[in-house]
Formats: C-alpha cells, sequence, structure tokens
C-alpha cells in the first residue's frame, strides 16, 4: 500500500511546489480567469437546468416523466462520455506516458504501478463529467425539495458511475493491447476511434431523444406516456444510477439504497477483475508497446511530386506537415469522433419536425438556417481548437528545425494556415449545404450561408494558428493539452465574439432581404445602404480576423526563445 | 551477478537480441558496445525488467528477473539513456520518491542523500524544480538517485551523454570505485575510450549476437589488430561478423 501511495507522489508534489516553478506567476491569474469561467459556466448550466425542471415541473401529468426521462438522458450521455474519455485517458496513463519506463524499472509490482496509473486515469477523465453534471443534478434537488440523503447518495452513484465506466474502458483498452500487437499501436487507435463512435451513437440511440419532441407519432397519450417511461437499458449501469436518483428524488430510500449498493457492489466487482488481470497481462501489455511501431499504411499516399510548384523549404516543410498530421495517430480518434458528431449534427437536421409548429414553415426553416450558418462555425471553432490551435505547439521539441530553417516565421505560420484552411473550408461548406438542402431553404439563403462561411472560415483558421503560435506549449504531450491553456481560452473567446459579430451584423439586413424577397416588395435606397454597409463590415471584420492574429503570432513567435 | 542465458526479443519477425548468453561477475566493470541498433539498448531493457524477453532469462544477483521482478530490481541501479524526470519535482523531492520505492529508510535517506547530490555536483540545485536542469545535470540526478539504494548491480545506458568533462571524470571513477566495492556495473556506451579506460571487459554485439567479448588486449587478438585504440577493434569486429556469427 505505502508503494502505492509513494508513486501517487509525483502528481501530488507538484501541487506544492507551485511557488518554485517560474511561470507561477502568469500561471496564478490564469487560474483565476479559467476558474471564474469555470464557476461561470457551471452556474449557467445549473440556472438552465433548474429553469427547465421548474417547466417540467409544471406540466401536468406528465411534467415529471419529461424531467425523469431528460435525467436518464443525461446519465446515458455521462456514462458514454466517461467511457469515451477513459479509453483515450488509459491508454495515454497505461502505455504511453513518457515516466513509465522509469517507474517500471522500480521495484514495484506491475499491478501497483496498474493500480496508481488506472485511479489517476479515472480521476482526469472522470473529474469535469462529474463536476459538470453536479449543478443540473443539484437542481433536480431543489426542484423536487429532496433531503441530504439525495445529495449524498447522488455524489455516491455518480462515483460509482466514474469507477465504473473507468473499469470498463481499462479492461477494454487492457485486452486490445494484448490481441492486437502493441507495434500497432495506431490500430488501437483506431479501434478505439471506432468503439468511441459506436458508444457514443448508441448512447443517443438509446435515449430515444425525438420521443420528446414527437408524442403524435403515438396514438394515444397514455402510449406515449408510457414509451416516456420506458427504462433505456437494465444492463447500463448509467440505469442504476438513474434508477438510484430517480428513487432518491421521489423519496423511496430503500430502493434508493439498494441501487446504489448495486453500483457500489459492481464497482467493487469490476474493479477487483480489472486488477487481477492487470496483475497478469498489463506488464505484457506495456512491454510490447515498447516494440517499434510498424506502419499501418505502408504506401506513400502523399508523393513528394505533388508539390513540387512550391519553393523548396515551403515545399519540404507542406509534404512534412501533412505527413506527420496522417501519421500522428493521436489525430486519429478524433477524427472518427468529429464525423460522429457531424453525423449526429446532419441527423439532426433531418428529424426536425417543422411541419408541426404553429410558425410558417418557410420562415422558420430560413431562421434556422441562418441561425444555423452560426452553429456551423461553432462546431468548425471546436474542430480548429483541436487540429489548428495545437499545430504550432505539435512541433514540440523540433521546433528548433524551423527556427534555424532558411523559412522566416511568417511563411512557416502561412504553411500552417493553409494546410488547415482548405479541409476546414469544404467540411464546413459541406456542412452548410447538407443542413440547407435538408431544410429546403431558399436559394437566397443558401447562397449568402455558403458565401458568409466562405468568408469566416479563414478567420477562425488564422485565430487558431496566429493564437496557437502565440503562446504555443512545446512541452505538451497531447494536442488535447494546449487547447485547455489560457491561449485556448483567449482563442475560444476571440472566436465566440468575433462569429458572434458576424450574425449581429448580418441579421438585420438578412430580415430585410428575406421579408422583401417573400413578400415581393421593393428595398429603399437607404436599407441597401445599411445592407451593402453591414456585409462590407463582415468582410473587414473577416480581413482583420485573419491578418491581425497571424501577425500577432508571427511577433509571439518569433520573440520565443528555445 | 548478472547472468544472461539465451536472451532472445523479437520485434515481429525482426530479432533484436539474440540468443545472448553472458555472465557478469560481481565487482567487475563491463562495457556493452556495438552498432547503433545492435540490440543494447533492448538488452538493457531486459535485465532492468522494463521489457519482457520473448526467450531467455536474466538472473540479476542470482534472481529470475521473471520469477521475481521486485527482489532482482532491488538489486539494481537502472541509469537509462534518455531518462524521464518529474519535471514539477525539485532534485531532492526526487529523490525521496525513489528512495521510497526502493524502501531507503528515512534516517539513511537524511544521511546520504544531500552527499549523493554533492558527489554529483547537485547540492546546490536539490531543491530547485527539475524543469530548470541542464541536460548533464538531469544526467547527474538520474546517477545520484540510482545509487541512493546501495545497489549490488548498477546498469547504465550510455552514460556520459550530456556530461561536461569533469563530470565524465568523475563517473568514470566512481564506477571503479563501486566496483572495488563490489559492486558490478553493466555499461553500454558508443563512446570506446570510456569503455577502454573503465572496463575490465568489453562485449561487442552486432545485429542482436554477442559476437566477441574479453578485455582490450583479447579483443585486440581476435579483431587482429596490433594497435591500442578500440576504435579499429570495434570496426575490424563487426565488419567481420557478416563472415561469421559465433561468439570469439
Amino acid at each position: 500500500m505505502n508503494e502505492v501511495l509513494t508513486l501517487f507522489k509525483p502528481r501530488i508534489w507538484p501541487l506544492k511546489n507551485r511557488g518554485l516553478s517560474k511561470a507561477n506567476g502568469k500561471g496564478g491569474a490564469r487560474l483565476i480567469l479559467l476558474g471564474t469561467f469555470g464557476l461561470l459556466f457551471w452556474c449557467g448550466i445549473f440556472a438552465v437546468s433548474w429553469r427547465v425542471l421548474i417547466y417540467f415541473k409544471g406540466i401536468e401529468d406528465i411534467g415529471d416523466i419529461l424531467g425523469y426521462k431528460l435525467l436518464s438522458m443525461m446519465l446515458v450521455v455521462s456514462f458514454a462520455l466517461l467511457l469515451f474519455s477513459n479509453i483515450l485517458t488509459s491508454l495515454s496513463k497505461l502505455y504511453l506516458s513518457r515516466d513509465l519506463l522509469l517507474v517500471h524499472s522500480l521495484p514495484v509490482s506491475s499491478y501497483k504501478i496498474f493500480i496508481t496509473r488506472w485511479v489517476d486515469s479515472t480521476i482526469d477523465s472522470a473529474w469535469m463529467v462529474i463536476i459538470y453534471t453536479m449543478p443540473v443534478l443539484i437542481s433536480y434537488g431543489i426542484v423536487y425539495k429532496t433531503g441530504i440523503f439525495y445529495y449524498i447518495n447522488t455524489l455516491i452513484a455518480m462515483l460509482c458511475l466514474a469507477a465504473i465506466a473507468s473499469a470498463i474502458s481499462t479492461l477494454l483498452v487492457m485486452t486490445a493491447v494484448i490481441f492486437i500487437p502493441a507495434s500497432r499501436m495506431k490500430s488501437v487507435f483506431i479501434l478505439m476511434g471506432i468503439l468511441s463512435f459506436v458508444v457514443i451513437y448508441l448512447a443517443i440511440r438509446l435515449s430515444q431523444p425525438e420521443l420528446l419532441v414527437d408524442p403524435e407519432i403515438f396514438d394515444t397519450v397514455m402510449v406515449y406516456i408510457t414509451s416516456l417511461q420506458t427504462p433505456s437499458s437494465p444492463f447500463l449501469p448509467s440505469s442504476w444510477i438513474y434508477d438510484s436518483i430517480r428513487s432518491a428524488l421521489a423519496g423511496a430510500t430503500s430502493n434508493s439504497l439498494f441501487f446504489t449498493a448495486l453500483s457500489l457492489s459492481f464497482a467493487g466487482m469490476i474493479a477487483f477483475v480489472l486488477i487481477l488481470l492487470a496483475d497478469a497481462i498489463y506488464f505484457k501489455g506495456f512491454s510490447k508497446t515498447q516494440n517499434a511501431p510498424a506502419r499501418l499504411f505502408k504506401s506513400n499516399v502523399i508523393g513528394d511530386r505533388l508539390f513540387n510548384f512550391l519553393p523548396g523549404p515551403v515545399r519540404s516543410f507542406t509534404v512534412k506537415e501533412i505527413k506527420t498530421f496522417l501519421r500522428d495517430q493521436t489525430q486519429w480518434t478524433q477524427i472518427f469522433l468529429i464525423a460522429a458528431l457531424v453525423v449526429i449534427y446532419v441527423y439532426n437536421f433531418k428529424v426536425l419536425p417543422l411541419e408541426k409548429s404553429p410558425i410558417k414553415t418557410v420562415y422558420l426553416q430560413n431562421l434556422f438556417s441562418f441561425l444555423n450558418m452560426g452553429l456551423a462555425l461553432f462546431v468548425l471553432t471546436a474542430i480548429t481548437a483541436r487540429f489548428a490551435y495545437p499545430a504550432v505547439s505539435l512541433e514540440r521539441e523540433a521546433f528548433w528545425l524551423v527556427k534555424t530553417s532558411p523559412l522566416s516565421i511568417r511563411t512557416f505560420l502561412w504553411i500552417k494556415f493553409f494546410i488547415y484552411y482548405l479541409p476546414l473550408l469544404i467540411l464546413t461548406e459541406v456542412l452548410i449545404a447538407a443542413t440547407n438542402i435538408l431544410l429546403q431553404v431558399t436559394p437566397f439563403m443558401m447562397i449568402l450561408s455558403t458565401l458568409t462561411v466562405f468568408f469566416v472560415v479563414p478567420g477562425i483558421v488564422a485565430l487558431g494558428i496566429g493564437l496557437g503560435a502565440a503562446y504555443p506549449d512545446f512541452k505538451a504531450e497531447n494536442p488535447t493539452q494546449t487547447i485547455t491553456s489560457f491561449g485556448g481560452l483567449v482563442f475560444m473567446i476571440a472566436c465566440a465574439g468575433y462569429i458572434g459579430l458576424v450574425v449581429l451584423i448580418e441579421a438585420g439586413p438578412v430580415y430585410n432581404l428575406f421579408m422583401a424577397g417573400i413578400r415581393n416588395k421593393f428595398i429603399s435606397l437607404s436599407a441597401w445602404i445599411w445592407i451593402i454597409g453591414s456585409f462590407g463590415l463582415v468582410l473587414v471584420l473577416s480581413l482583420l480576423a485573419i491578418f491581425l492574429p497571424m501577425r500577432f503570432g508571427r511577433r509571439r513567435l518569433s520573440q520565443l526563445l528555445i | 551477478m548478472i547472468e544472461l542465458k539465451d536472451l532472445t526479443k523479437k520485434y515481429g519477425d525482426f530479432e533484436a537480441v539474440n540468443d545472448l548468453n553472458l555472465c557478469v561477475k560481481k565487482g567487475e566493470v563491463f562495457g556493452f558496445i556495438g552498432p547503433n541498433g545492435a540490440g543494447k539498448t533492448t538488452t538493457i531493457k531486459m535485465m532492468g525488467g522494463i521489457l519482457e524477453p520473448t526467450k531467455g532469462t536474466v538472473f540479476i544477483a542470482g534472481i529470475n528477473m521473471q520469477d521475481a521482478p521486485e527482489k532482482a530490481k532491488s538489486k539494481i541501479g537502472f541509469i537509462p539513456d534518455r531518462p524521464y524526470l518529474y519535471e514539477k519535482l525539485s532534485g531532492m523531492e526526487f529523490l525521496k520518491f525513489t528512495a521510497d520505492l526502493y524502501g531507503v529508510s528515512e534516517d539513511a535517506f537524511q544521511a546520504t542523500a544531500y552527499e549523493i547530490l554533492k558527489d554529483f555536483s547537485l547540492a546546490d540545485w536539490g531543491d530547485e524544480l527539475i524543469e530548470s536542469y541542464s541536460h548533464g545535470m538531469k544526467q547527474r540526478l538520474i546517477m545520484s538517485a540510482a545509487l541512493l539504494h546501495d545497489p549490488e548491480v548498477i546498469i547504465v545506458d550510455e552514460p556520459m551523454v550530456g556530461l561536461d568533462p569533469a563530470a565524465i571524470i568523475m563517473v568514470k571513477a566512481l564506477f571503479r570505485k563501486l566496483a572495488g566495492k563490489g559492486v558490478t556495473v553493466f555499461m553500454s556506451t558508443h563512446t570506446l575510450k570510456v569503455a577502454q579506460d573503465t572496463c575490465d571487459r568489453i562485449g561487442v554485439i552486432n545485429k542482436g549476437r554477442l559476437i566477441a567479448i574479453g578485455t582490450t588486449e583479447e579483443l585486440q587478438r581476435a579483431a587482429n589488430v596490433s594497435e591500442t585504440d578500440l576504435e579499429q577493434v570495434f570496426l575490424n569486429l563487426t565488419n567481420n561478423n557478416e563472415r561469421s556469427s559465433d561468439p570469439i
């Protein structure tokens, strides 16, 4: 036990060493800023869920059922998130962390190393999900006027959910590493990506969200209500947690305790099995991981000749950038995840029950199309944050090559920009066009949204590359670490502001143009001036969004000492 | 003290180490040399219990590494070529961390930690975070940590990388001093001068096979080289290896 506790020390001691770190001054301010935003977000979730639950409570007969269904959906999604997040974290903590060679050379049993890594991975992957589901669960407690038992029970139940999800993911990871040769680690990542996709897809399908908005497909209200009451699946651990929390909400303490005990005993049992398995196979898997990684695709997909038209240094960086991107296994899982999210995003537009709305369909279709433009740009921001923002940091220790090469930092950054700009532009345009087709919008709205996106995408990509260059983290082990930094936060805020401004500036003129089209009315000269001025302003804003962050990034990166 | 029996490691179809048999006596400094990719680091990793052999056995102080890895590892001071150190710990905290895992008592730690840091010219840096250390200082810190529990065997991969000349001289003298006290040192290196100056015997590995073993003089004879320079011996032996695969 002492050894297990000692193995935790490298994780705990740095917390008390914060004062010794050179970056402490900046770190404190950043921590306060990040903490404030985190707290605001937490309060926002609490306010929204409290308001929604009060509304549900006010609906006669089915109010409680809706509330419980929402709870069930949230728990299924949380469980899926925990599973997915832990697959990636445990793979990294158990097999890929840089300190593993040191730890395994120490006279400690491999199962003890496993225990510390597993606990570490569980905390890392679960803390955010637990913290941000708490405001929802607390609002349930307040709206349903529960006692202290509910809060304690819910906390224990959620911790069980995190432990169970982590144990299942780690079991999968440990088994996969043994059966798939570790020299094909990339294959493991792809497998994990596919698994994650399936898990998320199933989680969403299992929660049957469309049932909430379309009661008319049922013959009677009773069938609708019965359908809402159907539990997700008795074999899902999230269902036990749901039953426990729901019983606590309804005041059925013994029933609630039964399901909490069931979750606790399952968590204990699976943890026990996991440790037994780890004792048998963890070291074997770790040993296999050290084999020289074999390439999955040996053919040279990106031919060097393809970029022959570019000058030497530009060509070499372009080819290197594309090759390393395609060969970096950490990119693969994320690509699968993004593909899954895009599919679900587009699918949501397909099932929107617009025709049942009391508002005129053509108006609603085009309103959604306009709002969708902003939404798609937020999706783009998330993807840019994951891929383009860490692009400079991913140079890691090899950044000295950039500094010493006969290539200016400006050119280096523009190469990065164009590599990400083209695929992201295509992705966003496809997203916009596909959703517009599903919404059956007017040609005017189709042209407007595709054109707006065409001008906004380079701004967002430039914000990603520029701010990523201004706040590089060459020591980050994976790209997701960079985006949770101060620079990442600045990027997110800048993008949200930029997108918000574009939508705000265009809203008035678009409404005027659209309504004039529908009502066959002429547009006055002053309105035309307003419209042209607004679109001109968006254009200027987009140009500023491209050049300002790129210049800022170039200046900061040029001054950086390595 | 160190015994490798039929040690083999395959990466897929590639044999990184092939039927390696070797015995290193107590108090001996053994040099392990070979070209890049010859299998030195793979061998060292198997000896350190970090990598599982495909076949064969590693005995450290008579303990089978596969049967009792913790017991065997407790006898070793392991110094990898590219050590990872927890950057947010101070040097002293890192020593405390390893001391706890090797079962060094608090009293023994208090008595030795500062002295060891002093020996490696790190006494003034003990309370600084490792992130502020230079590469050479990190290398010296990992050596300090490896010596803290009085190991019976030292396994070291490329010990001189990143060290300044004064530190190289100090480390060479330290290995000899430890050997004098009965500690076995197994050292992989590319610096032939270091091997020549420090080691009692040298093993040459190429393409996963041990192609020669002996004192510098024995290797010179085996390689038909009259000069005292080990470089020519190394080149002759590794080039001749294409013709013969049996250890000399």
